[in-house]
């Protein structure tokens, strides 16, 4: 079997998680299937960190040019597909981020591979590649394998897959690409950080999420009143800055905030997997929710399933007695 | 300033317990309420805001089956001027590159000057028709859009990455953009304003009126392969504290003094 | 050819006396003026000028203005109409918007699923009647008491003086679905008319002596609006009423409490039914009851209803209506504020925690109260 090419994801000068949990994964998939696993990097004074992925690649291919400092899917794609239908791999791993989607299912189109976007597995069976992908907001897995194709794309979810300690050796080498210009037609102008309020939710020890359960803005007040009681702040999934509840720099997140905070307890958050990216490296994570089969208890450490008016409110009786 | 809005009917799922259909390759579909996919909902309200700023018509194509007309005649009375249902048995079974040349085809002969879709399909969570549609039409896109500013032959627009940076772009017109949620404030279609919508003509077109040969298009001509559905495995997963809310609470207190944070 | 407001509304009677904003509890704290709401109308200034728009839903269709009309004008019609005319434009509060959309998807305004319905009689041993089977007497629950966990206090309680008082029953189970009452008040005509049709068929489907419903709103649309019904329809105040004067639902233990008694407007007002909760009352053993000053007709509408459970007030200043209730039952030494309406409890169950009240007076159901005597 042909190569595994994983393109790497980076942001101001610095490789992002996503692409060591693809090397990982494709290094394993590359030991099944007899093959080996090459990195490509693009981007404008990428020599250090093409270093950092050489103990994670067989190879390091690097397209260093200016055009391509800021990501712009118009520029990107011309290189990758140049680089694609030169080595020809088997597999294109493509993280599904902002980057990501952006990207991969006109490359698909333009190279004429199939598409399977977002998986969280990926198994190789002899020659052929198959994926696991989550539908019905994660309600259910879906197995998927390809058509025959010389090449397949795969999105891979951020922290589908763990970041391992390289033990490659890998050569950096610099692929000839053109780089086109800009296009007119679309152009990269700036990036605007998000806007910061009072509070930084990432630099606190204890965090009180509310999700969509709370049901109205009225009742935001039980959970703040939980935070500072357990001493800490109140964060939100994304549904809660959709209405306007909460300003976006409290989303706990893929689109928001990752957090590690010591506690992390989630009252009425389903557990979709775009929240549960954000948050499940915190040390201890309590859930609330009414439906048992919610998704964010098998991400919690602890849970109570019932209503979260009953449950909140008892629970800080509780701790106010527990305190004496 | 015409814009075109690809919207998909999907099933209501957040509040259901979902059921594997025999056979294993779909989801047992009965009873579950349909609705607009909720990121083509905000895509639709952002169209005509923009055509209600700038003059012109939205039209909304979809592909989808007879139900699926519900959507479109929604679209409609919330103001969209005309609608396209792509159907034909041949295009079942599609996965989103398929869906994208599907749409492709019909949409490449309307008039437009913007093409404005969903970021993702909450039925089969796919991000690829909206951009796959772009690179078929020949047309600069962008996705994961949460602000859109019109302006003389192009727009200005904010992608959405991760941690809530903003990536601002400016692509010329026409494009595709993938819309997500929270851009605005959708408006309430009423149910009389749907049913003076059902009098209105929705254009169908089947795989042969737009020049699709079957085999090209549906199952026969997606690039992937569903093998099945099964639900995820219950895994580790949380300790349940079980009993009555002060029952559950007090052993939760008294864990979480245990660990010092009471 | 356009019906103009004034001839849609039968507006020309009016004489500017003022009696509908005197009445109209919320006048006193949101910029709602109905009388000038009705002149405007007589004077065709349209919905989309109509500057009432905003604080048209502050009202909570209480229908004190109506009732105090001299001249038989309907001004609450008037603003359920400029209601109407924001919803056929779609511009709305996105909270009324989620309420009617839940209300066509899922059969109730709360966002919650179909089949989640019956979850509150789970274990309860509640019948359901069968595709056909014929109801003697039905058991309407309501989407409130069916969904809210503190309003299911008022199905459970049912539920146990229904067999206390050997009354045989069904209900609808997932089947039962929105009466439209709020809806309609909501502005929303086409998903009003949608559920009087589908509940009719439903209703149809299973020959029914005698509906009696859990919440006043319920009993009030399929009383007064949805036409012809077959069957008689009953709030269960009056059905406990009658089943203590027969004699057949007695009470062995006692709460001693002192109580007050808050009228809500769709039982009272709308509905006159004044003294069957009364008798209710009276018959439970150990209960010490005393009227608040406004009482029955006078009462202090809540601001639970006219679909002001699921939109803020516009523009509102000063104490909640709830609140100011909460407080008079408080210094009427009352333990126990009961009322006989699911949005009634609900809203002034709120106005004991944002008044500070909290600890000194409970609100409770009628019916959860009735059973506590069980």
């Amino acid at each position: 079997m042909n190569e595994i090419l994983v393109l790497a994801e980076h942001r101001d000068g610095e490789l992002r998680d996503i692409t060591f949990e693809m090397l990982g994964k494709a290094a394993s998939l590359a030991e099944t299937g007899g093959t080996t696993v090459t990195a490509l990097l693009l981007g404008a004074g990428v020599g250090e960190m093409a270093d950092g992925l050489a103990c994670y690649a067989d190879e390091v291919l690097t397209v260093d040019h200016g055009n391509l400092a800021n990501f712009n899917s118009a520029v990107y794609q011309p290189v990758v597909a140049e680089a694609v239908k030169s080595r020809g791999p088997a597999a294109v791993l493509v993280g599904s981020t902002a980057f990501g989607v952006d990207l991969a299912p006109s490359l698909a189109v333009e190279l004429s591979a199939p598409l399977a976007s977002d998986v969280i597995d990926i198994a190789v069976d002899g020659d052929a590649f198959s994926v696991t992908r989550q539908i019905y907001e994660g309600k259910i897995d879906a197995k998927v394998s390809f058509r025959d194709a010389p090449t397949v794309l795969i999105t891979v979810r951020a922290s589908a897959f763990p970041v391992e300690l390289g033990t490659k050796g890998g050569s950096v080498s610099e692929f000839a690409a053109t780089v086109p210009d800009e296009p007119a037609m679309r152009r990269f102008v700036e990036y605007v950080e998000a806007a910061v309020g009072d509070v930084d939710i990432a630099a606190s020890e204890v965090i009180v999420a509310v999700g969509r359960g709370i049901k109205e803005e009225e009742n935001m007040a039980l959970v703040q009143e939980l935070a500072e009681l357990l001493g800490g702040v109140v964060g939100c999934s994304r549904p809660i800055v959709d209405a306007g509840w909460l300003p976006k720099d409290r989303q706990v997140g893929s689109s928001g905030k990752t957090v590690k905070p010591k506690l992390y307890v989630a009252v009425g958050i389903s557990g979709q997997f775009q929240h549960i990216s954000g948050m499940k490296a915190a040390d201890t994570i309590v859930a609330i929710n009414k439906d048992p089969k919610a998704p964010i208890f098998s991400a919690a450490d602890y849970g109570i399933v019932g209503d979260l008016f009953k449950v909140v409110p008892a629970l800080k009786e509780k701790i106010a007695e527990v305190r004496g | 300033m015409n814009i075109v809005v690809c919207v998909k009917q999907v099933p209501e799922t957040a509040e259901a317990e979902l059921k594997i259909a025999s056979g294993g390759k779909g989801i047992v579909e009965e009873g579950l309420p349909l609705q607009i996919n909720e990121p083509d909902n905000y895509a639709l309200e952002e169209a005509l805001l923009i055509t209600e700023e700038h003059d012109g018509d939205v039209t909304v194509v979809t592909l989808g089956h007879d139900s699926s007309e519900e959507v479109l005649r929604m679209s409609m009375a919330k103001g969209a001027a005309e609608a396209v249902r792509v159907a034909d048995p041949a295009f079942d079974g599609g996965d989103g590159l398929a869906t994208a040349g599907a749409l492709a085809a019909a949409v490449k002969d309307l008039d437009y000057d913007l093409v404005l879709t969903g970021c993702m399909a909450s039925d089969d969570g796919n991000t690829q028709v909206g951009v796959a549609l772009a690179e078929l039409l020949g047309i600069p896109h962008a996705t994961y859009v949460t602000q859109v500013d019109v302006g003389d032959g192009k727009v200005t627009v904010g992608r959405e990455l991760e941690g809530g940076l903003i990536e601002k772009l400016e692509i010329g017109l026409p494009c595709v953009l993938g819309i997500q949620t929270g851009i605005n404030e959708p408006r309430y279609a009423s149910i009389m304003g749907i049913a003076k919508a059902s009098k209105r003509e929705i254009e169908l077109k089947a795989a042969g009126d737009l020049g699709l040969d079957a085999g090209s298009v549906g199952e026969a001509g997606s690039g992937t392969v569903l093998d099945g559905l099964e639900f995820p495995p219950a895994g580790e997963g949380a300790e349940i504290l079980d009993g009555t809310p002060p029952e559950a609470s007090g052993k939760l207190a008294d864990i979480l003094k245990e660990k010092g944070f009471v | 050819m356009r019906v103009s407001m004034a001839e849609k509304y039968e507006l020309m009677g009016c004489i500017q006396c003022g009696r509908c904003t005197a009445g109209c509890p919320v006048s006193l704290r949101t910029h709602l003026n109905v009388r000038r709401v009705v002149y405007d109308g007589m004077r065709g200034v349209g919905p989309k000028d109509a500057k009432a728009l905003p604080s048209a839903w502050n009202c909570t269709t209480c229908s004190n203005c109506t009732e105090r009309c001299p001249k038989g004008v309907k001004p609450m019609e008037l603003v359920i109409g400029l209601r109407s005319a924001a919803i056929e434009k779609g511009r709305i509060e996105p909270t009324i918007r989620d309420a009617l959309e839940s209300t066509l998807k899922h059969g109730n305004p709360w966002g919650r699923g179909r089949e989640k319905r019956t979850e509150w009689a789970e274990e309860l041993g509640v019948p359901v009647a069968a595709e056909g089977e014929a109801i003697p007497l039905l058991f309407y629950v309501g989407c409130t008491p069916a969904y809210d966990p503190e309003a299911q206090s008022v199905a459970t309680a049912l539920v146990a003086l229904f067999k206390a008082a050997g009354v045989e029953y069904s209900t609808l189970g997932t089947s039962e679905s929105c009466c439209g009452n709020d809806i309609r008040r909501m502005g929303e005509e086409g998903l009003f008319e949608m559920l009087v049709d589908g509940n009719k068929e439903e209703f149809g489907g299973h020959e029914i002596g005698t509906i009696v419903t859990g919440s006043p709103h319920c009993m009030n649309t399929f009383k007064n609006e949805y036409g012809e019904m077959p069957s008689e329809v009953l709030h269960y105040s009056q059905l406990l009423a009658s089943l203590i004067e027969e004699g057949k639902l007695t009470f062995k233990g006692k709460v001693e409490k002192k109580v007050t008694f808050h009228d809500a407007c769709f039982l009272g007002k709308h509905n006159g039914i004044y003294d069957e909760p009364r008798t209710v009352l009276e018959a439970i053993p150990g209960v010490e009851f005393e009227e608040m000053d406004r009482s029955r007709e006078r009462a202090l509408c809540c601001e639970g209803g006219g679909g002001r459970m699921w939109v803020e007030a516009v523009e509102e200043r000063g104490e909640r209506l709830a609140e100011t209730r909460v407080k008079d039952a408080v210094a009427l030494g009352a333990d126990y504020l009961v009322t006989a309406c699911p949005f009634c409890l609900l809203t002034l169950q709120d106005a004991v925690k944002t008044s500070g009240n909290e600890g000194k007076i409970e609100i409770i159901d009628l019916a959860a109260l009735a059973a506590m005597a069980l």
